[in-house]
């Protein structure tokens, strides 16, 4: 494929690309069929999960080998080095087609993990790894909260002490997403427990099948088991696994952050979208409060769209973006509270109670999955605190007692 | 059903409006201070008219949209946004908004080339102010065909620069319905009295014509096209000025907080203090990402986008500039509440502008209309 093709061509390119191999999306043909989910994390059994992330898989990988997966990527590592927001634009023709869903591990390992390997990766490590991972052969969590440090990350107590050729860790993880189908887990530990804990941190990248590895799901408020706990038993990783220099993790870490931030800025627009869907087809007119609360709803999802738009636009100028980059969380988990909040009063009764018509409890897998994002990738309060110093530069928190 | 088309070129700004805004925010600086803008706030025209022909003359602000044939720079309405976003920042009372936005659009929407031909010179180079009467608030104009031509009689009120405007383009029910006129007023026929404001850096006036003799511009049936495009147009105008003026609070905000000390620490290494200036920062970045989208629309001619992009911006800067000018003076303590300090005057023209083209409320259930949301009807 040589020269890059206009947006509206390669629009078109990509519908009659999927075309070929995905049917359409029966709610986007007619309103009230169709697949009715709107979960924010799936309430899947462990062979569901298992099932349900091998078909994504699969369709992951019929995309990257026909060229339509890592589209902004170099030709090395199966991509076409088209601009970063053709990403979007395959995306938005992507969404009239019935592929799977993908669940919070391909996020994770396409758009964080592998573009802080291919930063902090050495070369035989882009090598090994890179395509795998952009093609999800194989699948990377992020082992990084622990019982004592959850915002507060740079307190890891996960030790790795080396020895021989590689490292030994032993430590506790919890709240990891997607770590009973991840192959690799990248896992943020205490290499330096006598330095500053920012200082002392360095960052594995560890097998999860390697001996030692334990995972237990834990139940999450919406009744499934999307995220676990993770036990690291003297478990042994080479040398060549480690991420980045010895005490650099915490850079290490802030990248995928700061990959995730911007990452988050197109969180809860499918389901905005379904609930303006609702607001357009429900059984009885709206009154004046319901539709501007639709229209203002309508309203947060464009200016959340408009706002990721202006992120790709500086990094397709060459510029890095401002403030605009570091906004998009907020407005994401704020899109999602206006989403409960809409359905709520369209639905009344109906998200209560199970009538089992099409489209009305499904609604509660929205209501109770959206607090969860305002907790995961960095709370709402520490985005403001993030903000707050790094955009506008206010003075730091006091630190308290302790490292 | 809406869908917005991701090209990022469409937010970007160029090169040029970058300059543009350096050179305008340099210049205001100098020549439109807090200072400044008081003196003209208590004046009887309410702007200064030096600054004015120097807006025009020195950095060609007014012509900056209008196509070239007609003495303009042949811009786009981008451009057009960059100045009113720069003059809001500042709340430059010159009449921009009435002479360049409204009857500047009005003339160019209202397809009369004769009519361009005789004022959009005099609008470009500054040396007319002109405004619109009859909308966006629906007035009781009648014009009638006289022996001597057109007149109009009746009144219209909340006239933006109403009684300072040298030409005013009015709506009126004419025989064969609602039509646009252009009226030179005469004190002898169009008697207009300037109206006490909320915001007196930004005049309104109650206009009575008395058989004032005017001109029908543009063709009968046009006029209801042409008032709803000028309308979105000046609701993206207005959009611009709500970043520039929130985007100034805040930064008025981060100075203070920055350097007032309470229990021994700057007020802004408060927790409560900064989240709160995060969350002004949240809602400032989306506003002006819904005021560039609208501009776009009007600079890219894609005229389906605009009512829904003009509105949309409508809600976001409306809200922003809200928030913004209530934390202005919520965070200066006492000092934010005085008459000395500039915050109540940015507080009241965030208000006051809400009732010129409409509340956030009011374009929600515009935008329900447009996109339907309303359910099943029937
Ligand atoms: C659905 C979900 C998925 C997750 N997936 C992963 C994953 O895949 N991998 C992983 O490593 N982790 C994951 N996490 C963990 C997540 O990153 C942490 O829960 C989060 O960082 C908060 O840490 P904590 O739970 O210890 O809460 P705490 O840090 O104890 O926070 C509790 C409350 O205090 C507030 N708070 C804390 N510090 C401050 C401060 N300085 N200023 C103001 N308020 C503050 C917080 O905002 C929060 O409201 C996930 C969490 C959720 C909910």
């Amino acid at each position: 494929m040589d020269g890059i093709p206009g947006p509206d061509e390669f629009r078109a390119q990509a519908r009659s690309w999927l075309r070929t191999v995905a049917p359409a999306r029966a709610t986007h043909q007619e309103w009230g069929r169709g697949d009715d989910s709107v979960a924010v994390f799936e309430n899947w059994t462990e062979d569901e999960e298992r099932a349900h992330t091998e078909r994504t898989r699969a369709w992951e990988r019929t995309r990257h080998d026909q060229g339509w997966g890592a589209l902004s990527w170099p030709a090395e590592y199966g991509g076409r080095e088209l601009p970063a927001h053709y990403e979007q634009l395959y995306r938005a023709e992507e969404s009239a087609f019935d592929v799977p869903r993908r669940t919070e591990i391909f996020p994770v390992t396409q758009q964080l993990v592998a573009p802080a390997l291919r930063i902090w990766g050495t070369p035989e490590q882009k090598r090994r790894l890179l395509r795998p991972l952009l093609r999800t052969d194989e699948l990377a969590c992020q082992l990084f909260s622990e019982t004592e440090a959850g915002s507060d990350l740079a307190a890891v107590r996960t030790r790795a002490v080396r020895e021989d050729d590689g490292w030994r860790l032993n430590g506790h993880k919890i709240w990891t997403s997607g770590a009973r189908v991840a192959t690799w887990g990248v896992a943020v530990c205490r290499t330096d427990p006598e330095v500053p804990k920012h200082t002392g941190i360095t960052v594995f990248l560890v097998r999860m099948d390697a001996p030692g590895v334990t995972v237990r799901p834990i139940r999450q408020m919406t009744g499934g088991s999307s995220f676990n706990e993770v036990y690291l038993d003297d478990v042994f990783v080479p040398d060549t696994d480690r991420l980045g220099p010895v005490g650099e993790g915490w850079r290490v870490a802030l990248t995928v952050l700061a990959a995730e931030r911007l990452d988050s800025g197109g969180l809860g627009l499918d389901n905005a979208d379904r609930a303006l869907d609702l607001a357009r087809h429900l059984p009885r007119p709206l009154n004046d409060g319901e539709r501007q609360q639709a229209a203002d709803l309508f309203v947060r999802a464009l200016v959340q769209r408009l706002i990721a738009v202006r992120v790709t636009s500086a990094l397709a100028a060459g510029r890095a973006p401002g403030a605009e980059a570091s906004v998009g969380k907020l407005h994401a988990t704020a899109t999602m509270r206006a989403t409960t909040d809409l359905v709520q009063q369209l639905l009344g009764p109906r998200l209560a109670a199970d009538t089992g018509e099409w489209g009305t409890f499904a609604w509660t897998e929205h209501l109770l999955g959206a607090p969860g994002y305002r907790i995961a990738g960095g709370s709402d309060e520490i985005q403001r605190n993030i903000l707050a110093e790094r955009v506008l530069r206010l003075p730091k928190e006091p630190k308290g007692a302790g490292r | 059903m809406f869908r917005l088309d991701a090209d990022p070129a469409l937010l970007r700004e160029t090169e040029e409006q970058r300059q543009l805004r350096s050179v305008l925010r340099e210049f205001l600086a100098q020549t439109c201070g807090p200072e400044e803008v008081r003196k003209q706030a208590g004046s009887p025209r309410g702007h200064d008219e030096v600054l004015w022909h120097r807006l025009a003359g020195e950095i060609g602000v007014h012509g900056l949209a209008v196509p070239e044939e007609y003495g303009g720079a042949g811009g786009t309405f981008a451009e057009l946004a960059v100045a009113m976003e720069e003059t809001g920042r500042v709340l430059c009372p010159a009449p921009l908004l009435s002479t360049v936005v409204l009857a500047g659009h009005t003339l160019l929407d209202s397809g009369d080339r004769r009519a361009c031909a005789r004022w959009l010179p005099g609008i470009a180079d500054g040396t007319l102010t002109a405004t619109v009467a009859g909308f966006p608030q629906p007035g009781g104009v009648t014009a009638e065909r006289g022996a001597g031509g057109w007149v109009l009689r009746g009144g219209a009120d909340f006239v933006p620069d109403g009684a300072g405007a040298d030409l005013l383009l009015v709506v009126a029910r004419a025989p064969d319905g609602e039509r646009l006129f252009a009226c030179e007023p005469d004190p002898a026929t169009c008697e207009r009295t300037a109206r006490r404001v909320l915001d007196p850096t930004r005049r309104q006036a109650l206009v009575r014509f008395r058989g004032a003799p005017a001109e029908p511009v543009g063709e009968p049936q046009r006029a209801p096209d042409t008032v709803a495009g000028v309308l979105d147009a000046a609701r993206a105008a207005l959009a611009a000025e709500h970043v520039g003026g929130s985007a100034h609070a805040l930064d008025a905000v981060l100075a203070h907080v920055g350097q007032r000390t309470q229990f021994g620490r700057p007020i802004g290494s408060f927790q409560a203090v900064k989240h709160r200036l995060a969350d002004l920062l949240v809602e400032v970045e989306g506003a002006r990402s819904a005021a560039a989208y609208a501009s776009a629309c009007l600079a890219g001619r894609r005229t389906d986008e605009l009512p829904v992009a003009a509105s949309a911006a409508a809600v976001a800067c409306t809200a922003a500039y809200r928030l913004a000018t209530a934390e202005y003076v919520q965070l200066h303590g006492g000092i934010g509440f005085t008459w000395e300090h500039p915050a109540h005057l940015y507080l009241r023209r965030a208000r006051a502008d809400e009732a010129l083209f409409g509340t956030g409320d009011d374009h929600r259930l515009r935008l329900a209309g447009l996109l339907g949301l309303t359910g099943r009807i029937g």
